[in-house]
C-alpha cells in the first residue's frame, strides 16, 4: 500500500473532506459563512474543545471517558471568575483555573485508577457533585461584568486570529509530540491497546490512568479561563452540555471508543466538524435546538462506521 | 468485631433496610416538616417517577455487556412533550394522547436496544448519543409555532388527565397504588419467576456460557432496552400529571438519579446480579433524602451532588465486595 | 560441555489435591535446543508456566546461570532473560512492529524522548542477526500474519537479553515455509548461545531441530535423551506408557444405523475432511493432542460455529446447527471444554445452573416457572450425580472442581439429549469424582444415548470407549476399535502418523 493510500483510508482524511465539503455548502448558502467575523468566531468557540480534547482523546485512547469535562469548566470559571473580578492578575486566574481543573481530574483518575471505579460512574458522579460546589459557591448568583482589560487572553487577536486558537495550535503541537515521542504518550497507547500486556512490559497502569484524567481536567480548567474570559459571565450552568462537544468531537475524529487508537490532530479536525455544523446550523436558522439531535446522530454514524470497517478487516 | 460489618455490608437488603431507619430516624429528628403524614405522602408521589426510572436502569444494568442507559432522563422528555403536544395542541383524548406517548418511549428503547444488539456498539455510547437525541428531539417538538422559535411548555389539560398523578385513594396517591405497586409486582415476578428472567440474569453474570446454554443474547438485550424505553414513558405519564404541565426538559439530570439508585439497592455494575426488592428500598431512601434537603432548605442541585457522592459510594461498596469474593 | 543455563530440581505442583507435576528434574544448556514432548496433562505447560514465573512451584528448586532463584512474575523472568513465545501473543495490535518490540524499555535520547531512529535501527540490527527483512518495521502489529507476529516477539525476547527462550507448539499456527524461516531463526539463535526450551508434539521436526528431549508422563519425566540416542518409536512408547486400565462395561446396545454422520466437514483453520458415524449405545471417543480440532468439531455440531463445507447427517436427514438453541432442541447436546467460562454462571445458584437450559420443561407456555418442578428436578440430579452442596441455592463457585463439573453434566442430561458431546468432562477434578462422572457416562449409554467424549487423557479414553477417532491437526489420523485401543496406537496417530486403512498422504 503507497502511502497515498495510507493517509487517504484515514478518518482524519474523510473528516477533513467532509470539513471542506460542509465548508464550501455554508459559503454558498450565506452570506455570512465566510466573513472573517464569522470565521473568527467560530474559531473562538470551538478552541475551547479543542483544547480539552486533547486530553479527552487520551482518555477514550485508554477506553475510559468522561463526562465531568464540563462542570470542570464551569468550576474554573467560577474560580477564575472571581479573580479576574477581583482584579487580580489575569495570569494568576489562569494558573488557579488549571490547578482546580487539574485537582478535579486528579481525584477522577485516583477513584477510576484505585477504586476499580468504571469510567462513566465515576466521572458521572463528579460531574453533579462538582456542578454543586459550583453553585455553593456562586450561591445562585452569577458573576458579571469581568473588565475587558483583563479579558484580552479571550478576546485578543492576534494576526486576525483569536488568541485563543493559537493556545490551541500551540497545545496541540505540544501534546502531538508528547504522544509521539515520550514513553508516557506511548504508554497510553499502550494501556488502550492491551493492557495486560502493558503491566507485564513494565508500564505503571495505575499512574498512566492517573494522568490521562488530571490531564483533561486541567485542559479543561484552561478552557474555562477561555470562556470566562471571552464571554465575561459566569453562571451555575456555565459549561453544562460541553463535554459531549468534546466527546463529539474525538469520537468523530476517529478515536475508537473501544480504545486502543486515536490523534490529536484527528479530535482537532473532529472539533472543527461539530463547530462548523453548530455554525452552519445558526446561519441557516436551524433552531439550536437539533443541535443535539445532529451530534447525537453523527456520532453514531461513525461508531458505526467504525464498526462496519474493522469487519471488513477482519474478513 | 469485623464480622458484624461483614454481615452488615455482605446482606445488601439488611444493609439498606438499616440505612432507610438510620436516615428515616435523623431526618425525623433533625428536619421540622419532615415526620408529617402529609408530607410522608406527598413524596411517595416523587418517588414514583424516580422509581420507574431506577427500575429501567436496573433491567439494562443486570443485562451485563458494559449495560447502562444514559437516556432514562431524556426518554421522559421526549414521551412527557409527546402527550403534552398531543393533548394540548393536536387536541387528542387523553387515552389516545398517553398511548401514542408509550409507543414513543418504546420507539426510542428499541432505538437503543438495536444499536446495542445488532449494531454491537457500547451501550455507553450509545445511550449517550441517544440522550442527547431525544432531548433534542423534545425540544423541537415543544415548539410552538405559535408562540415563536423557543420550546414551550404544554399545560391545557382535561381535569380528566390529572387523575394518575394527583388524586388520591385512602390517603394514598393514585400513581403509587395503580402504577408503582403493580409495576413492581410485575417486574419482580418476571425477573424472579419467569423463564425470560432467569435469561436475563444468565446473560449478565456470564455472556459467553449464556450463549452455551441455548439462549438469545441479543433478544434479551434488545428486550430491556425497549422495556427500559417504555418505563420512561410511564414515568413521563406520571410526571406530566402530577405536575400539570408537560416540559421538554423535565428528565435532566434523572439519569444520574437513576443509575444512583440502582448500584445503592444491589444492581452490579458488571450485571447479573440484583433483585428489584433492593431497587425498592434504595427507591425509598434516596427519595426520604431529596425530601428530607428539601424542606432543610438545601437547593436542589445539593441533591444532586450528595447523589454524585453516593453513587461513587455504592460501586466503590460493590466493588469492594466483589474482590473479597472468592471465584 | 556447555555450561547449563537453566536447571529444574526436584520441581513438584499440585492443583487442589490433582497432581500436575512429580519431583520434575530438567536442565538445559547454552545453545542447546532442548525438545520437551507429552501428552496433554503430561505437564509440559504447567512445567513452562513455573519457569516463565507464571505459576509458584509447591516444592523444588530453580538455578539460573548458577545462581539459585525465584522466579515470581512473568515481568521478573523476562528481566532475568527468560522469554516465553506462546500461540496466544501479547501484543499491541494498534502499534507498530518496533513500537512493540521496545514499549517498557523504550530507547531514550539524552532528553528523555523516544528515540524512534535509534530503536529502528536496533530493530533491523535484531532481524538482521536472525535473518529477517525488516521491510514491516512500522506496520501496525495487528496487520501482520500469526508467523511474523511470531518472529517479531523472539526478536523483543533477544532485546530483552534472553538466554533462555520457550517456545510453545510454535509451528501449530504457521505454513510450511514459515517454519522453515523459524528454524533457521532457532540456529541463529543457538549460534548466539541461547537456550531454547521447543515444546512440540510434532515429532518430525524435534528430529529436525533439537538437540535433547525429555519426555513427560503424568507429571513426571520419563525419559531425557540426546536425539541420537532415540528414535520415533521409543519416544512415543514412552509417552504412552502402559496403563492397566479396567475397562468400564456397560449394558448399552450400539444402535443398528448411526444417529450422526459426518461427512467431509471442512472449517479452514481448524478442521479438514472430517468424517465419522456416531451410534446410540455407543461410547465414541475423540483422541489427540491440544489443538488437533476435536473441539472445533464438537463445537460445528453443536451451532456455535458454522463449518465451510461438507454434510451432517442427524437421525438420517440432512443437518446443520444454526444455533446452540436450534441444536438442543433437536436433541444434540455440548457440555464445553472450559466449565468456569463456558459452562457455568458462578455468581448464581446450583439449582439455576442445572435447570437453565431445560426452561421449557419448567416452564408453562406463558414463560412463568414452575418453581415446584424445577426444585424437583435440581434434586433429582443432586441425588443422581451425587453432587455436594449445602443448598439448592448455594452459588457455585462455592463448590469444588468435581462437583461443579457435575453440575454441569446434570444441566445437559436435562436436556435428555439423543446424542451428548462431552469436551473434556473430567479435566481437573479429583479422583472420585472422576470415577463418579464416568458410572454416569455409562448410565447413559445404557439409556440408549450416543456418547461422544473428547478426552485428553488416555487412560480415560482406554477406559471408557468403544470407538477412538484420533485427531491430528485438524485431520483423522486412526479410527481404532476393540483390541486395537491402546495407549501406543493412540498416540502414534495423535502425533501425526497416519493409520487409516487405505489412505495416503
Amino acid at each position: 500500500m503507497t502511502n497515498f493510500q495510507r493517509i487517504v483510508r484515514r478518518r482524519e482524511f474523510t473528516v477533513l473532506i467532509l470539513i471542506l465539503v460542509l465548508g464550501a455548502i455554508f459559503s454558498f448558502t450565506t452570506e455570512r459563512f465566510l466573513s472573517i467575523s464569522n470565521i473568527s468566531n467560530l474559531l473562538l468557540q470551538l478552541s475551547g474543545v479543542a483544547i480539552t480534547a486533547i486530553g479527552m482523546t487520551m482518555v477514550i485512547i485508554t477506553g475510559g471517558i468522561d463526562v465531568s469535562a464540563g462542570s470542570t469548566l464551569g468550576m474554573a470559571c467560577v474560580v477564575s471568575g472571581y479573580f479576574l473580578l477581583g482584579g487580580y492578575s489575569p495570569f494568576l486566574a489562569l494558573i488557579l483555573a488549571v490547578l482546580v481543573g487539574l485537582g478535579i481530574g486528579l481525584v477522577n483518575g485516583t477513584i477510576i485508577a484505585w477504586g476499580g471505579i468504571p469510567p462513566i460512574i465515576a466521572t458521572l458522579g463528579m460531574m453533579n457533585l462538582i456542578r454543586a460546589l459550583m453553585f455553593q459557591i456562586l450561591g445562585g448568583k452569577w458573576i458579571s461584568g469581568i473588565p475587558p482589560s483583563v479579558r484580552t487572553i479571550g478576546l485578543g487577536k492576534w494576526l486576525g486570529i483569536p488568541i485563543p486558537m493559537w493556545i490551541a495550535a500551540f497545545l496541540i503541537a505540544i501534546f502531538s509530540y508528547f504522544l509521539s515521542y515520550r514513553p508516557l504518550g506511548r504508554h497510553v497507547y499502550a494501556v488502550g491497546n492491551n493492557p495486560e500486556a502493558a503491566r507485564v512490559s513494565g508500564v505503571n497502569l495505575k499512574s498512566t490512568v492517573v494522568f490521562v484524567y488530571a490531564l483533561t481536567g486541567a485542559l479543561a480548567g484552561f478552557a474555562g479561563l477561555i470562556n470566562a474570559a471571552r464571554t465575561g459571565i459566569v453562571q451555575t450552568n456555565t459549561g453544562m452540555g460541553f463535554e459531549l462537544d468534546v466527546i463529539a468531537a474525538v469520537v468523530l475524529g476517529g478515536t475508537s471508543a473501544l480504545g486502543g487508537r486515536g490523534t490529536i490532530i484527528g479530535s482537532l479536525l473532529g472539533a472543527f466538524l461539530v463547530g462548523i455544523i453548530k455554525n452552519g446550523m445558526v446561519l441557516l436558522n436551524v433552531p439550536a435546538l437539533s443541535e443535539g439531535l445532529v451530534i447525537g446522530v453523527l456520532i453514531i454514524i461513525s461508531v458505526l462506521a467504525d464498526i462496519i470497517r474493522a469487519r471488513r478487516e477482519t474478513r | 468485631m469485623r464480622n458484624i460489618w461483614d454481615t452488615i455490608i455482605g446482606n445488601r437488603m439488611f444493609f439498606l433496610s438499616l440505612l432507610f431507619v438510620i436516615l428515616f430516624v435523623v431526618l425525623s429528628l433533625t428536619v421540622p416538616g419532615f415526620l408529617n403524614l402529609y408530607n410522608l405522602t406527598n413524596m411517595t408521589q416523587y418517588g414514583v417517577e424516580l422509581g420507574l426510572l431506577a427500575l429501567a436502569e436496573a433491567l439494562v444494568i443486570l443485562s451485563g455487556g458494559g449495560g447502562i442507559d444514559l437516556s432514562v432522563g431524556s426518554m421522559m422528555s421526549l414521551v412527557a412533550i409527546v402527550i403534552g403536544v398531543f393533548i394540548g395542541r393536536v387536541g387528542l383524548s387523553p387515552s389516545l394522547a398517553i398511548v401514542f406517548g408509550m409507543l414513543a418511549g418504546l420507539a426510542a428503547g428499541l432505538f437503543n436496544g438495536l444499536l446495542v444488539s445488532v449494531g454491537k456498539i457500547l451501550p455507553l455510547i450509545v445511550t449517550l448519543a441517544g440522550m442527547y437525541i431525544y432531548r433534542s428531539l423534545a425540544l423541537i417538538i415543544a415548539v410552538d409555532p405559535q408562540f415563536g422559535p423557543n420550546p414551550m411548555p404544554v399545560s391545557n389539560f382535561p381535569k380528566s388527565f390529572y387523575f394518575i398523578g394527583q388524586y388520591r385513594i385512602g390517603g394514598i396517591p393514585f400513581q403509587v397504588l395503580f402504577i408503582f405497586v403493580p409495576v413492581l409486582l410485575i417486574l419482580h415476578f418476571l425477573l424472579s419467576q419467569t423463564a425470560w428472567g432467569r435469561k436475563l440474569y444468565g446473560v449478565g453474570s456470564n455472556e459467553t456460557a449464556a450463549i452455551f446454554s441455548g439462549i438469545d443474547v441479543s433478544r434479551v438485550r434488545l428486550t430491556v432496552y425497549a422495556l427500559s424505553g417504555l418505563l420512561s414513558a410511564l414515568a413521563a405519564w406520571v410526571i406530566t400529571s402530577r405536575i400539570a404541565s408537560a416540559r421538554p426538559d423535565i428528565g435532566t439530570g434523572y439519569e444520574l438519579q437513576a443509575i444512583t439508585i440502582a448500584v445503592l439497592g444491589g444492581i452490579s455494575i458488571q450485571g447479573g446480579e440484583g433483585t428489584v426488592g433492593g431497587v425498592l428500598l434504595s427507591v425509598a431512601i434516596i427519595t426520604m433524602l431529596n425530601n428530607g434537603l428539601q424542606l432543610a432548605g438545601i437547593h436542589q442541585i445539593w441533591q444532586m451532588g450528595a447523589l454524585g457522592l453516593v453513587l461513587i459510594g455504592s460501586v466503590l461498596l460493590n466493588q469492594f465486595l466483589i474482590r473479597r469474593r472468592k471465584i | 560441555m556447555e555450561t547449563i543455563v537453566l536447571e529444574c530440581r526436584g520441581i513438584s505442583k499440585s492443583f487442589g489435591g490433582v497432581r500436575a507435576l512429580k519431583q520434575v528434574n530438567f536442565s538445559l544448556r547454552q545453545g542447546e535446543v532442548h525438545a520437551l514432548v507429552g501428552e496433554n496433562g503430561a505437564g509440559k505447560s504447567t512445567l513452562i508456566r513455573i519457569i516463565s514465573g507464571a505459576l509458584l512451584p509447591d516444592q523444588g528448586e530453580i538455578w539460573y546461570q548458577g545462581k539459585k532463584v525465584e522466579i515470581t512474575s512473568p515481568r521478573l523472568a523476562q528481566t532475568m532473560g527468560i522469554s516465553a513465545v506462546y500461540q496466544d501473543p501479547l501484543i499491541y495490535p494498534y502499534l507498530s512492529v518496533v513500537e512493540n518490540i521496545f514499549l517498557g524499555r523504550e530507547i531514550k535520547t539524552p532528553r528523555g524522548n523516544i528515540d524512534w531512529s535509534k530503536q529502528e535501527e536496533k530493530a533491523k540490527e535484531l532481524f538482521a542477526s536472525l535473518n529477517i527483512s525488516p521491510h514491516f518495521l512500522r506496520q501496525p502489529m495487528g496487520e501482520l500474519s500469526v508467523g511474523l507476529q511470531q518472529l517479531v516477539l523472539i526478536a523483543k525476547a533477544i532485546a530483552y537479553g534472553a538466554q533462555v527462550i520457550i517456545f510453545d507448539e510454535p509451528t501449530a499456527i504457521l505454513t510450511e515455509h514459515e517454519a522453515e524461516r523459524l528454524f533457521q531463526i532457532i540456529k541463529r539463535l543457538k549460534e548466539q548461545r541461547v537456550g531454547i526450551i521447543y515444546i512440540s508434539h510434532r515429532l518430525e521436526e524435534i528430529f529436525q531441530i533439537a538437540d535433547r528431549v525429555t519426555i513427560m508422563r503424568d507429571g513426571e519425566v520419563v525419559g531425557d535423551y540426546p536425539l541420537s540416542a532415540i528414535n520415533r518409536e521409543m519416544i512415543v512408547e514412552l509417552m504412552a506408557g502402559k496403563h492397566l486400565v479396567e475397562e468400564i462395561e456397560h449394558g448399552g446396545k450400539k444402535g443398528k444405523e448411526p444417529i450422526l454422520a459426518v461427512k467431509n466437514l471442512t472449517k479452514k483453520g481448524k478442521f479438514e475432511d472430517v468424517s465419522f458415524e456416531a451410534f446410540q449405545g455407543e461410547i465414541l471417543a475423540f483422541s489427540g493432542l491440544v489443538g488437533s480440532g476435536r473441539t472445533d468439531v464438537a463445537q460445528a455440531l453443536f451451532g456455535i460455529i458454522s463449518p465451510d463445507s461438507g454434510e451432517i447427517y442427524y437421525q438420517g436427514k440432512k443437518f446443520k446447527a444454526y444455533s446452540p438453541q436450534y441444536a438442543m432442541n433437536q436433541g444434540i447436546a455440548y457440555l464445553p471444554e472450559d466449565r468456569k467460562t463456558q459452562g457455568l454462571f458462578p455468581i448464581l445458584s446450583v439449582s439455576y445452573n442445572i435447570t437453565i437450559s431445560i426452561l421449557r420443561q419448567i416452564a408453562n407456555h406463558l414463560g412463568i416457572v414452575n418453581a415446584k418442578r424445577e426444585r424437583e428436578i435440581a434434586e433429582k440430579y443432586i441425588k443422581e450425580l451425587n453432587i455436594r452442596t449445602p443448598s439448592l441455592e448455594a452459588k457455585v463457585f462455592n463448590l469444588s472442581g468435581g462437583n461443579q463439573q457435575k453440575v454441569v453434566l446434570a444441566k445437559w442430561l436435562g436436556v435428555n439429549p439423543r446424542v451428548l458431546i462431552l469436551d473434556e468432562p473430567t479435566r481437573g477434578i479429583d479422583v472420585a469424582a472422576k470415577a463418579e462422572v464416568h458410572q454416569m457416562i455409562a448410565k447413559l449409554v445404557e439409556r440408549g444415548m450416543a456418547v461422544i467424549i473428547i478426552s485428553s487423557e488416555l487412560p480415560e479414553v482406554l477406559k471408557l470407549a468403544d470407538r477412538v477417532i484420533v485427531m491430528h491437526e485438524g485431520k483423522i489420523t486412526g479410527v481404532f476399535e476393540g483390541e486395537d485401543i491402546d495407549s501406543t496406537n493412540l498416540v502414534r496417530a495423535a502425533t501425526g502418523e497416519r493409520m487409516l486403512p487405505g489412505k495416503s498422504d
